[in-house]
């Protein structure tokens, strides 16, 4: 799951943010097996469970995630890529076994829990991958590699360039102006000033 | 003797850490950086002298642990010679077995603790059961904190605490996967690390909240060599 070879790094790359709409039914099976282990609990935290995996809903937009679940009380989280601060990847050994992995995203909240937990993604590490390119470091760190040749360069600082350069020529054609004026007429010149 | 007890250890261990990573899916490589993080600038594990330090802190609480044990059992046996010949298996078992387990789990926790720094941030993977890989970038950095009590300073290691903006949990040592913080636990160079850590926190110019619009036009509006010359120009057109 973890591997480091240069020809694995593309695959995980191509994460599809836009297919990701469903947690992936492998999440029902874990919630099985969680419940399970509750033992007596098992009805009732399997139906919460269940009413969880069936409602569960992603949108990755281009801005931000959207996240929605909930039967009696609907729950609807909103989150910037660039509010991110830190992406916690948790596998426990059922998890593990069942190739899953939970996402949690925080922000800076005052809240040690995540803000967001994302389950039952499959390819969680490209996930991650993909939250952390949007991220603020990363933006920041395109723009001062790319945009500074392109952006920076190219329109804004010429737009200002172009207009002192205009203001420099209006001041020395005034000037000109001025001088021919005192040539000709420096009585009047002298008793202006 | 004790060469071949080593050797047996070390047989028992690799079997341990074999089915740790066939049948647990503990990975038994360093995490893997995103692409476009840039270079790998240090991966590296706690130092040999966190393994002592947990060591250390084992045999006193196994010695406190099996002295209040065996206590108890010396006491039955001196009372009542025939229970404590039918406890001793007992008492000796509850001595002796917690103890291999938890010898054997500081062995696998030091083992399976990974930090990786990279020139964005620095990925922190710890845990047998529960695996957790913690990310945090360095845009994100608040505070590094470096940590060193008197048995950490008689191993040459530290913690360092990596802590992003944002509240909850706590900050003590205890709170390794809390929230909003990366602890690398032990590690022999504290102070270089912390200085890496820092000097890339201050390098981004928008360290700390926010967002960083306000800076790029900041950058943009900013003026450029040929408008100072402009300016000069006009300033001299005026003087003469």
């Amino acid at each position: 799951m973890d591997t480091r070879s240069e020809a694995d790094r593309p695959a995980a790359a191509e994460f599809d943010h836009r297919a990701v709409t469903r947690p992936d039914p492998v999440l029902l099976k874990h919630y099985l097996i969680l419940s399970l282990c509750s033992g007596p609990f098992f009805p009732v935290v399997f139906l919460a469970h269940y009413c969880r995996y069936i409602t569960l809903r992603y949108r990755f937009d281009d801005d931000g995630i959207w996240m929605a679940w909930g039967v009696l009380f609907k729950r609807e989280i909103n989150l910037a890529y660039r509010r991110v601060q830190d992406i916690n990847v948790t596998r426990g050994v059922i998890q593990r076994w069942l190739g899953l992995a939970s996402v949690a995203v925080q922000t800076a909240s005052a809240n040690s829990m995540p803000e967001m937990k994302i389950e039952g993604v499959l390819d969680a590490d490209g996930l991650r991958d993909f939250l952390y390119a949007k991220m603020r470091g990363a933006k920041g760190h395109r723009d001062a590699a790319a945009g500074a040749t392109e952006d920076g360069g190219a329109d804004a600082p010429d737009e200002a360039l172009a207009l002192l350069v205009e203001i420099r020529d209006g001041v020395s054609t005034l000037r000109a102006r001025v001088d021919a004026l005192e040539a000709t007429n420096p009585g009047g010149d002298g008793a202006a000033s | 003797m004790s060469k071949v007890a080593d050797r047996a250890g070390r047989w028992v261990y690799r079997g341990v850490w074999g089915v740790l990573v066939g049948w647990l899916r503990v990975p038994d490589e360093a995490p893997n950086v995103p692409p476009g993080s840039g270079e790998v600038v240090r991966s590296l594990r706690p130092a040999p002298g966190f393994l002592s330090y947990l060591k250390v802190g084992f045999w006193v609480l196994a010695v406190i642990f099996d002295v209040v044990i065996i206590g108890v059992w010396v006491l039955i046996l001196a009372a009542n010679p025939i229970a404590g010949a039918i406890t001793a298996p007992v008492f000796w078992g509850l001595a002796i077995i917690p103890d291999i387990f938890a010898y054997v789990a500081l062995h696998v926790r030091f083992d399976t603790t990974w930090y990786v720094v990279t020139e964005r941030g620095v990925r922190i993977r710890r845990g047998v059961w529960i695996i957790t890989e913690n990310t945090i970038t360095f845009e994100n950095v608040q505070n590094v904190s470096v940590r060193q009590g008197p048995l950490q300073r008689h191993f040459g290691i530290a913690n360092v605490l990596v802590q992003t903006a944002g509240g909850g949990g706590s900050t003590a040592e205890g709170g390794t996967s809390a929230g909003h913080q990366g602890l690398l636990e032990g590690v022999d160079d504290a102070q270089a690390l912390r200085t890496l850590i820092m000097q890339r926190a201050e390098a981004s110019k928008s360290a700390g909240l926010g967002d960083d619009h306000h800076e790029q036009r900041e950058g943009r509006g900013s003026l450029g060599p040929a408008h100072v010359a402009a300016l000069r120009e006009i300033r001299d057109a005026l003087a003469t």
